[in-house]
């Protein structure tokens, strides 16, 4: 499944393409490109940057009020206040709770789908995967609407169970996809061999399969785990009991209740919840750009 | 392998239960709730009338809430779309050059994909905050003294910029992946054969990568008419209803007003210009 665009294998393209028009020209190109696009990256990242200086700067001297001067200090009070903050602390355990839950149930449902989808050949399968490629395309923000009143009244609001539902069910598509395609890049031969000593279905999935899945498995468990985590409409829906909002609804309602005061403490937030996404990020980002590109422009 | 008719679909079963209960059935209960009107909390039956309401034209002035909404959405989806486009191409153009570090810029680019839409949402606010905001002082003399925000079109704007930056490097790396299945070959015949660099691209990038552009346009426009997230963190829908698009107006209308009906109609409508996007993104797929 290397779906994931090979942007650094030179190809005598590259060296042609420059052209005869000779060797100023070949070393030109490249500095100039180079220099646009660390330009490009430094706007990218200024944003994050700035709320990341902002986090660390004495309450009230942050935005605007000029804190970057000489006698300025690094502080890190906003984050020993939030990360003792019994409320702060409830909402990321509970952002922990809902994400792993979510990605968990998804990626046990997935394993077996994707199975089923890579080596059977069953009545309905082709539906059924056009069916799932057009639920990736839908957005789930027009179903929100139906799930709140339906959680409301079957009492599921503010629940771990409703969230860990929803969540699992918003990997499911595309989680499908990608074990498709990565049960169909292991060979048969395991399977066959396994049959032919014996093996029944469950213990040949158990012992060979799901142990060799594994990688992929593991990009679809944390690829979810990030999407949940980040997910900020569902849960802003679905929860409203203090004891049971997650981290991005807490956020929400911290920057509503505050109207310009304390922002410091607000940045320090941000940085805490975007934290783990960007460090997940960094550390599996082939999971993530592959995953993308496999989601979209297979079928 | 042996094994029973039925293996297949018992192994697909716990996904498509799942589908059913979080996606299936309350579609369906969309439908039904947009039939209905809720009165002191008891739903009761009343056909068509919400679209109706809805969809009133007003002897074509188009001035309810809706319309209002719906050419906000439009507005915002128009320039999100173009500006991610264009911009996706250029980038994608740079990194199909091969130069080294590339990943590294890619990664760096994405990042902002890995960022709750309400954190992102909070940073744009911050840097264009009245009186504080970094952005706003810079902009200042160009715009002039009512603060960015505070107006109809500079709202949009911040809320534009706030998204393209979260999508670009989605739509650079699918625009990306296409150009990368153009074998290389192709530019050393073209080379070879003295074409410039405008006739490479027209003949054969462009012809090569139509169909991903096509498939990132329409995943990027979806993703405009859902967008919510950005508007609640950045704008709330201000100033006035200036950016009060369609996912903002149905969540008000239901979590504020508990006007269910409506707010369902209101998502149905979503849902059909979703599956609209979504029956031709399976028709490009296709081809």
């Amino acid at each position: 499944m290397s779906t994931l665009p090979n942007i650094e294998a030179h190809s005598r393209a590259a060296s042609v393409q420059a052209g005869p028009s000779g060797r100023v020209r070949r070393r030109l190109e490249p500095l100039l490109l180079h220099t646009l696009l660390i330009i490009f990256c430094i706007i990218v990242l200024f944003p994050i940057g700035y709320v990341i200086l902002t986090s660390l700067a004495p309450s009230r001297t942050a935005l605007g009020r000029g804190f970057f001067n000489a006698e300025s200090q690094l502080f890190f009070g906003h984050y020993t206040r939030l990360l003792s903050n019994s409320r702060f602390l409830v909402y990321i355990l509970n952002s922990a709770i809902n994400s792993i839950g979510g990605a968990a149930l998804t990626t046990f449902c997935v394993a077996l789908a994707g199975y089923a989808f890579a080596r059977f050949r069953f009545r309905g399968r082709r539906a059924l995967l056009a069916f799932l490629l057009a639920l990736l395309m839908l957005p789930n923000l027009t179903n929100l609407i139906p799930l709140y009143k339906l959680a409301s009244d079957l009492q599921l609001r503010d629940t771990y169970l409703i969230m860990i539902l929803v969540y699992a069910s918003y990997g499911v598509p595309l989680g499908i996809w990608i074990m498709k395609g990565f049960f169909e890049s292991i060979p048969r031969e395991l399977e066959e061999a396994a049959a032919v000593d014996g093996a029944g279905l469950w213990t040949m999935l158990w012992r060979i399969i799901i142990p060799l899945a594994l990688p992929g498995l593991t990009s679809v468990m944390i690829i979810n785990f990030v999407y949940n985590w980040n997910d900020f409409l569902t849960a802003l829906i679905l929860l409203s009991s203090t004891a049971m909002k997650t981290a991005t609804v807490g956020l929400f309602d911290f920057q509503n209740q505050l109207s310009g005061n304390d922002n410091e403490l607000l940045a320090a937030a941000c940085v805490i919840i975007m934290l783990p996404g960007i460090l997940i990020f960094l550390v599996a980002r082939n999971a993530f750009l592959e995953g993308i590109a496999e989601g979209a422009v297979k079928g | 392998m042996r094994h029973n008719k039925l293996t297949p679909y018992l192994l697909i079963a716990p996904a498509f239960v799942l589908i059913a209960l979080v996606t299936l059935y309350p579609t369906w209960y969309s439908f039904w709730l947009s039939l209905n009107r809720s009165r002191r909390g008891a739903l009761e039956f009343i056909g068509f009338e919400n679209y109706r309401n809805i969809l009133d034209t007003d002897g074509f002035q188009f001035r309810n809430d809706f319309w209002e909404s719906l050419w906000n959405t439009l507005t915002f989806g128009f320039f999100f779309v173009l500006i991610t486009v264009v911009l996706a191409f250029l980038l994608a153009i740079i990194f199909n050059r091969r130069l080294k570090g590339t990943t590294v810029y890619m990664v760096i680019i994405f990042v902002p994909w890995m960022l709750s839409e309400i954190v992102s949402g909070i940073m744009f606010r911050w840097l264009f905050l009245p009186q504080f905001g970094l952005l706003q002082n810079w902009l200042a003399p160009l715009v002039g003294e009512t603060p960015i925000l505070a107006s109809g079109a500079g709202a949009m704007g911040v809320v534009i910029g706030a998204t393209v930056w979260r999508s670009l490097a989605f739509a650079t790396l699918l625009i990306l992946a296409g150009m990368q299945t153009i074998a290389s070959e192709l530019y050393d015949a073209a080379a070879i054969d003295g074409a410039s660099g405008w006739q490479r691209f027209r003949y054969i990038t462009w012809p090569l990568v139509r169909p991903t552009t096509t498939i990132t346009v329409l995943f990027l426009t979806i993703q405009a008419v859902n967008a919510a997230g950005m508007f609640l963190a950045i704008t709330d829908g201000g100033p006035g209803r200036s950016t009060e698009v369609l996912s903002l107006f149905m969540y008000r209308e239901a979590l504020e007003f508990f006007n269910f009906g409506y707010a369902a109609a209101l998502s149905v409508i979503m849902l059909g210009l979703n599956s609209i996007l979504a029956l031709i993104y399976l028709r490009v797929l296709r081809d």
